[in-house]
Formats: structure tokens, C-alpha cells, sequence
């Protein structure tokens, strides 16, 4: 397999890093490390769209899809989004639970007919847990032939990514917009991840000795990908997919194998998908979340696979992405292969000792031929993606 | 590298009944008799998986139990794809946290937050099938778990079509699994629960090949109301268990 990478388009925390077809985006770390903060990492400026109210990630997909140039007339186009959980905003809930709980005898429950009656006549069309609708809106302007949801926790978008490849591989679609995009910004879903576990009071700080959880991030990012044999002379290439593998751990709904088997069998199956050997990896975009367990697995599983590659995630600075992490990290990778420079870890102070992998705190000077990157996601899905240089 | 694909097992789950008891005229409802600790769901989980997962679980389970040596398989060479919407987790669960709120949002973020339940969230990821079936049978191959509505079966089990053809799993599991019953307000009209899944091998040249193609027709049986992501397996899959030929969302079976 061998797609080109013709366009790409990011938001995040770290800003706007549109990725114009005729040149490749500088030094995204330059401006993560610029803009790491405490707390929240949230994307502004982004408007809502008007076909998705109160739906933030959906309006964030908007744009930056439309950030990449249309395709080609005639052209049989596929749409591939990896999608998370829209959970239940605060507005939400006073608008269509609080009025409804009732007591009966003492006890408290929901009216669930009132809220059906009530959800049906405020949104004719269900609303709510529908993520594929933003695919739905989103392929019918780009005149899609075919879509796909993928909802596969923080693997989506590298999932989705792959099955786009494969699809413009195999000839399905002769070119695909592909990405993830997520919002979880908002009060249920900072709970979710701190009774879990997850986050850290403190600042998001990959592979560090102290790491204690991640930020919650939102944002979106999208490739546009070709066949080469369908590019013309004036066709940028800002990089080539050329492999990727899936698999399951098996083990855990919400951990991770303690010895990352299952992230382990991604990256095999996507260097055999690539037909490389691990000596041919230069970088590692990881996944890199800063929790304990997970960089702990994930640095294990390097290691057994591609030894000492060098290792660093951007998770401290755009926070975790959730569904839209794998196209966000992805895409600000693609600059490796312009700058020269491999990225560093924003928020990395004192790599922990104890991790077995060739941690990158700092930028660093370094010709990359391929890249992998990783994602991982509750359910135990994992996702790895080669990039090759243009 | 490409190689015949074909269907050895189904699983069937619907509101007409369970296995070829499901071959029944079509309804909408809930299905009928389903125990899910009969049906193979795990007691340890089942307060953390929604009716849907519970289904989605059960019909898996069922599935491999019709495709005898499928544990042959290597753990990494089996997959598992499958169709699901985003769950839920129960309302009634919120029900603490807001009466504590008393209905100011602040107090809501303030008191009513910490009385949730931890896995709250979780239990509406949409791809909790996958996550429960493939613990439950040590299923570590390629994979992927699509939320697009009706689509969401068809698009699963097509790409496990493309997984066997290509190489990439010796054996995969596929299909979608969805509730909708008491969300008829919601949807406009009636709704139904089911799930259906499929086990797809290469070669064997006595079976009937199965193809992926473009996902244009939309083969689901009404009577069943809306049965969201399991719509088209369930279909599919009734096709199948009578026998005739088969040719629903882009899914066609030799006949």
C-alpha cells in the first residue's frame, strides 16, 4: 500500500495548523510548547455550525473539512470519520432531564414518558448519540459515495484513517477525507474521566516520573489521501500511508494489557502491512496519554517491537483528543518530514526511569524516513499507522 | 492477495425469536425469552453493559457456538467488526445527581457530579460489544466497531468481508447489535431490539462465496420497526438461515 497524503487540516489547543497542499506545516511542536497550559484544551474561535446545534464536535469537523481543498470533479469520493460519545452538556440536562424527575413514594425516578414526548416535539429528528449524522451532513457536501462512522474510543480516527487507505487502495473510492474529530469539554465528561481515573488535577506530562493523568482536549483533524497513480504533476505529497495495523486486546474493557500485547501486535501487523523492518522506523508518535498504566504498556510495547526508536507524544500540549487523537497527532507529524526536527514531549520534565523506551523530551535533529503512529482506545482497540516520508 | 470468502455460522437474535426460532413474521418489540446469563454474557459485566451490548454480547457467543473449531484459529488471527450505536448509560442513574442539584446547574456540578457512577460514561460507548466479545473469547485480530445507523451492520460486515479476503484474519466475526424499544418517541414509529452476527472463513469451495460492493440497497424488514445497527444483519441473516440468496446492503452471497 502506498496513498498519498495530498492535504491535511488540523484544530487543537496547540492552534490552527492548516496543512496547505504546497507546503508542509513548520514546526507544529514550536507552537504546542508555546502554548501548553494548565487545565483546559479548549479550541477557540471555532463557530457553530448551523446544521450542528449544541453539537461542538460536529462544528469542528465543519471546519476543518472544509479547510482542505474540494475534490475533483468527477472523482468518487468517501468520507471516514472517527466520532466519540456526545454525552450530555449541562444545557442538556436542564433542559430535558431536570424537569422530569418526580417522586413517588418516596423514591425518585425519571418521567420517561415526558422526556420522550418532550425530547421528540423540541428535535423531530433524534438528536442526541447520533455521530454519524455529522458524517451524513459532511459526506452529502463533498458528494460522498460512501461514508463510515468509526467510533472505536481514542482509536477512531486512526481507524478510520486506515479503512479510508485501504478503500482508496482497493479502488473503492478514488479519494478519501478521513480524520476524527471530538469534543468532551463540558461537565459529564470531565467527571467521566476523573471517577476513572484519568485525569490529572495537575497538567498533562507524557512518560514523566510524576505523570498523573491527561488534560481533556477537543479538536479535529483531516487528510485528504490518493492514489498515486491518480496524482498529477502539480500534486503535493506530504506524506505516504504506507501501512497500518489493528487489534484487540482482549483483556480489559478499561485497562490496558500490562504488557501491551495488543499494542504490541498493531505495530507487527502494520510493519508487515508496510513490508518494513522495525530498523526502518526513525520515530514513534505514541499515544502517550500520561497515565500511569497506559505509558507504561505502550513504552513496553515499543520496546519488544522497535527497540530504541525515539519516542514522544504531543498529548501534553493538545491535551487528549479523545476520538480525533490519532488525526490530530498524525497530521502534526507530517511536519517531521519538512523540519528535520524530531518532536519533543510538551510537559515532559524527568523521564521516568522505569519506562523502556528511547523517550524524546526535547526537540531533537533527525532525519525520519517512516513514522508510526499509535492509538489506543477503551475497548481495548489499537490502532498503528506508518508514514512514510514524500 | 485475495481469497474467497465464506459464511459458516450465524447468530440470530430479533423480536420474532432467538436462533432459527427468529425465522418467524417480523414485529417490532423486545426479543422474546432472552436470558442473557443463558446466552453467554458474563454476571461479572452485566450491570455495566446496556440491553444492546447485552444482545450484541449474547449473539457473538452464539455465533462461534455454531462454528465449531473456531478456537483452531490462532487468538490474533480472529476478528471481530461490528455495528453498534452509542449507548446510554441508564438515565436513572442521573437521578441522584439531580435531585441533589434541586435544578441549579451549579449545585449539579457542585454536589450532584460525585453521586454518578463511575462507569457511567463507559457504558454508553458504542463499542462495548467489541469490548466485552473479544475479552470474553480472546478475539485480538484486526477489527473495527462503525455507529452509522442502519448502515452500521452493513458496514461491518463488509469490512470483515475485506479483512478474510485480504489476509489480514483467518476468521472474523461480524454483524451489529442495537435496543431501540421505548424510544418510539423519539424515533417516530415502532422500534425493536436485536442483534445478528455472522462468522466468515476463507476458502472452502462447497460453501457460497459472500462479496463486499458499494452499500446501495437497504434490504431491512419494516415490520421489525427501527432496529438501528442490526437492522441489515438480522436481514441478512434470516436470508441466510432459509437459505435463499442473499443481497442486502452491498452484501451479496452467492445463491
Amino acid at each position: 500500500m502506498k496513498i498519498a497524503i495530498t492535504a491535511a487540516a488540523v484544530r487543537c489547543a496547540a492552534g490552527t495548523a492548516l496543512i496547505p497542499p504546497t507546503r508542509c506545516y513548520a514546526s507544529p511542536h514550536d507552537e504546542a510548547v508555546a502554548l501548553q497550559i494548565p487545565g483546559v484544551a479548549r479550541v477557540d474561535g471555532v463557530l457553530e455550525d448551523p446544521r450542528f446545534p449544541d453539537d461542538r464536535k460536529g462544528s469542528l469537523a465543519a471546519a476543518v473539512l472544509s479547510a482542505l481543498p474540494r475534490p475533483p470533479r468527477d472523482a468518487r469520493v468517501g468520507l471516514y470519520l472517527g466520532t466519540g460519545l456526545s454525552s450530555l452538556t449541562p444545557d442538556e440536562v436542564a433542559r430535558d432531564l431536570y424537569p422530569h424527575i418526580v417522586a413517588d413514594a418516596g423514591s425518585r425516578h425519571f418521567d420517561r414518558v415526558a422526556i420522550a414526548r418532550d425530547l421528540a416535539a423540541h428535535h423531530p429528528a433524534p438528536r442526541r448519540h447520533q455521530p454519524e449524522r455529522v458524517t451524513s451532513e459532511l459526506g452529502k457536501d463533498l458528494g460522498a459515495i460512501v461514508t463510515e462512522t468509526s467510533f472505536s474510543a481514542c482509536a477512531a480516527a486512526a481507524q478510520s484513517i486506515l479503512q479510508a487507505a485501504r478503500a482508496v487502495h482497493r479502488g473503492d473510492v478514488d479519494i478519501a477525507y478521513c480524520g476524527g474529530h471530538d469534543s468532551m469539554l463540558h461537565a459529564i465528561g470531565y467527571l467521566s474521566f476523573v471517577v476513572l481515573g484519568a485525569l490529572s488535577p495537575t497538567e498533562g506530562r507524557p512518560f514523566d516520573r510524576q505523570r498523573d493523568g491527561f488534560l481533556i482536549g477537543e479538536g479535529a483533524g483531516m487528510l485528504a489521501l490518493r492514489r498515486e497513480a491518480d496524482l498529477g504533476p502539480d500534486d503535493a505529497v506530504l506524506g505516504w500511508i504506507v501501512g497500518g495495523g489493528t487489534s484487540v486486546d482482549a483483556y480489559n474493557v478499561t485497562h490496558p494489557h500490562p504488557e501491551g500485547d495488543g499494542a504490541a501486535l498493531a505495530m507487527k501487523r502494520a510493519l508487515h502491512d508496510a513490508q518494513l523492518a522495525a530498523s526502518d522506523i526513525d520515530y514513534v508518535n505514541a499515544h502517550g496519554t500520561g497515565t500511569p498504566v497506559g505509558d507504561q504498556a505502550e513504552c513496553i510495547a515499543i520496546h519488544r517491537v522497535l527497540g530504541a526508536v525515539p519516542v514522544s507524544s504531543y498529548k501534553g500540549a493538545v491535551g487528549h483528543t479523545i476520538a480525533a487523537a490519532g488525526a490530530v497527532e498524525l497530521a502534526l507529524s507530517l511536519g517531521i518530514f519538512k523540519s528535520g526536527t524530531i518532536p519533543g514531549t510538551p510537559g515532559l520534565r524527568e523521564i521516568d526511569p522505569e519506562l523502556p523506551a528511547n523517550i524524546v523530551r526535547d526537540p531533537t535533529p533527525g532525519r525520519v524516513r517512516h513514522f508510526l503512529s499509535n492509538s489506543f482506545g477503551f475497548g481495548g482497540q489499537n490502532c498503528a499507522l506508518i508514514v512514510a516520508a514524500p | 492477495m485475495t481469497r474467497s470468502v465464506h459464511v459458516v455460522a450465524a447468530s440470530l437474535f430479533c423480536p420474532a425469536g432467538i436462533g432459527t426460532g427468529g425465522l418467524g413474521p417480523a414485529r417490532p418489540g423486545v426479543v422474546p425469552d432472552f436470558d442473557p446469563i443463558a446466552s453467554g454474557v458474563s454476571r461479572k459485566h452485566l450491570k455495566t453493559m446496556t440491553r444492546a451490548v447485552q444482545l450484541g454480547v449474547a449473539a457473538v457467543h452464539a455465533a462461534l457456538a455454531n462454528a465449531p473449531g473456531w478456537q483452531d484459529f490462532p487468538p490474533e488471527r480472529r476478528g471481530l467488526f461490528v455495528g453498534a450505536s452509542p449507548q446510554s448509560g441508564d438515565a436513572e442513574d442521573l437521578v441522584p445527581a439531580l435531585a441533589a442539584a434541586g435544578g441549579d446547574p451549579e449545585r449539579f456540578a457542585r454536589d450532584g457530579l460525585p453521586l454518578i457512577p463511575p462507569l457511567w460514561l463507559v457504558k454508553g460507548l458504542s463499542n462495548n460489544v467489541l469490548g466485552y466479545a473479544s475479552a470474553q473469547h480472546d478475539l485480538r485480530g484486526d477489527n473495527g466497531n462503525w455507529c452509522d445507523e442502519r448502515l452500521g451492520g452493513a458496514n461491518a460486515i463488509a469490512q470483515a468481508v475485506h479483512a478474510v479476503a485480504e489476509g489480514r484474519v483467518d476468521i472474523a466475526i461480524a454483524g451489529g447489535a442495537d435496543a431501540l424499544v421505548g424510544a418510539e418517541s423519539v424515533v417516530g414509529g415502532p422500534c425493536g431490539e436485536g442483534a445478528a452476527f455472522v462468522v466468515l472463513v476463507a476458502g472452502g469451495p462447497e460453501a457460497r462465496g459472500i462479496h463486499a460492493g458499494a452499500p446501495s440497497e437497504f434490504g431491512v424488514e419494516a415490520d421489525f420497526g427501527e432496529l438501528g445497527a442490526a437492522a441489515i444483519p438480522v436481514a441478512w441473516v434470516r436470508a441466510w438461515l432459509r437459505g435463499g440468496a442473499v443481497n442486502v446492503g452491498g452484501i451479496r452471497q452467492d445463491g
